[in-house]
């Protein structure tokens, strides 16, 4: 049914209104020369209305003739039709070509990468080596060579197992598994001490070779020995190496100071804003929508929706802000923590925490944080055999 | 008389053959979905046309059929497909 009327309002048809006295002779001897009607509505005893292809309509004439009845056009549908009332704009025709030229052009493209299969890679990782290889966004899709592309890239990250580039319409999917690398082989046949990584009292000693050095409860210092892998026998004169290994948990301690200023540049937007709206990709945007901006201090916010974007102005304007000292001393510590915490293995667990406020001149407030932490100082070092 | 000798043994041969007797006999063929689509193959003409009654031509008779708001959907040598609310169909 939706072929026939498409194809209907492709040949394109008429309504014709018949008017005469016997309009069933009409139908009669339009059907007998092999004329399609079709929609036939007869309006009352002296009228009919009917459908008739455009080629049926010219053939009409004669019968028209024959039977003594008026026939006239209501309508014409049909593409026909409307590509007649377009005949003189050939820049119209033009415009339709280039549109289709340039969707069919757009379309061997790569507009997007995307990757699938990620878990402990980082997708960017992926996505910056296949921009090297030179699958990027608005690449020529012929210039794309699947299987070297997808070679390359196992070979340039080896955490990835099997790859596989797949370019659906402007899109090129990466699909990747990722391998499970084998655990990093201990070498244990060269000998070595434990030193001690940095300053500390020991906690616990977990010593699984070599001899220890130190006990618990000794203060060491970096560099300290503290388990040692020259092992000296009394009873015999021997001496063996070993490669030393264990863990020694040590208190540790971590200072930090940290400032604030009393007042607080707050950035506050006005709420007044101005948007251009461009269409494109990276430096080949154009702007479709253009508002002024008449702001001297703003906030930029840009979004991303497929190939628009939008950048949205945002009037701002800067105050100075008392601080809340509750608050203050609440932010204070926090920054220090955050600042002790990047200096600490990440391992370490924090036992103690003090922290010391000050107001310097009225102006800014500082702390100084000093942290108990419980961390394995242990690190491994060669012994030089002679 | 030998007409109808021919008419017994076309009817009897499409019988045996299970050939599809509108054509072996030219007779009409009548297909109706529910009572608002009637489609008429193989007919021989409109004699009457108006919404309420619609008289087609056959090789048996004339078809007529009563109805309300009936159109003539399409038409073509030898089909007819009336749609709209057929009440009544008799054969004269």
């Amino acid at each position: 049914m939706f072929f026939y009327i498409l194809w209907n309002f492709l040949v394109g048809y008429v309504i014709i209104r018949v008017e005469g006295l016997s309009l069933e002779k009409f139908i009669n001897l339009t059907v007998s020369r092999g004329i399609y009607l079709w929609g036939i509505k007869r309006q009352n005893y002296t009228t009919l209305t009917a459908r008739i292809s455009i080629r049926g309509f010219k053939q009409l004439r004669g019968i028209s003739h024959k039977i003594r009845c008026r026939i006239r056009i209501v309508d014409k549908r049909g593409l026909p039709f409307i590509l007649y009332r377009y005949r003189r704009r050939k820049m119209l025709a033009v415009g339709m070509l280039v549109c289709l030229c340039i969707i069919y052009g757009l379309s061997s493209f790569v507009w997007t990468v995307d990757v699938e299969g990620t878990e402990e890679v980082d997708p960017r990782m992926v996505l910056a080596e296949l921009e090297s290889l030179g699958v990027k966004p608005g690449i020529f899709k012929p210039h794309i060579d699947n299987m070297l592309i997808e070679n390359q890239l196992l070979v340039r990250i080896p955490e990835l197992s099997w790859a596989s580039l797949e370019i659906r319409g402007s899109r090129a999917i990466l699909r990747v598994r990722e391998s499970v690398l084998p655990p990093a082989l201990v070498d244990r046949n060269t000998p070595c001490n434990i030193v001690a990584a940095k300053d500390g009292i020991i906690h616990k000693m977990i010593v699984l070779d070599g001899q220890a050095a130190v006990g618990p409860g000794q203060t060491v210092k970096k560099g300290q020995l503290l388990v040692s892998g020259i092992i000296e026998h009394p009873d015999t004169i021997g001496v063996r190496y070993v490669h030393s290994m264990g863990q020694i948990i040590a208190r540790t301690w971590y200072q930090q100071t940290v400032e604030l200023s009393l007042k607080e540049p707050y950035r506050q937007r006005t709420g007044r804003k101005a948007e251009i709206k461009y269409i494109g990709w990276d430096r080949f945007k154009i702007p479709y929508r253009k508002e002024e901006i008449p702001y001297t201090d703003y906030d930029l916010e840009v979004h991303k929706d497929g190939f628009f974007l939008t950048e949205i102005y945002h009037e701002a304007e800067e105050i100075q802000w008392n601080r809340n000292i509750g608050k203050m001393k609440a932010k204070l510590e926090e920054m220090a923590v955050e600042a002790v915490r990047k200096s600490m293995p990440k391992r370490a667990k924090i036992i103690d925490k003090k922290v010391k406020y000050d107001i310097i001149d009225s102006e800014k407030a500082i702390a100084v944080i000093n942290i108990e932490a419980l961390e394995d100082i242990a690190v491994q070092q060669s012994i030089e055999t002679q | 008389m030998r007409r109808k000798r021919l008419e017994r043994m076309k009817s009897t041969v499409t019988d045996i053959f299970e050939l599809p007797r509108e054509i072996m006999m030219n007779l009409p063929k009548i297909t109706m979905v529910g009572s608002n689509q009637m489609l008429v193959e193989n007919h021989k003409g409109v004699i009457e046309y108006t919404p309420q009654r619609i008289r087609v031509n056959s090789s048996i008779g004339v078809i007529r059929v009563q109805g309300k708001d009936m159109n003539l959907k399409n038409i073509a040598a030898d089909d007819i497909m009336i749609t709209g609310e057929v009440k009544m169909i008799e054969f004269i």
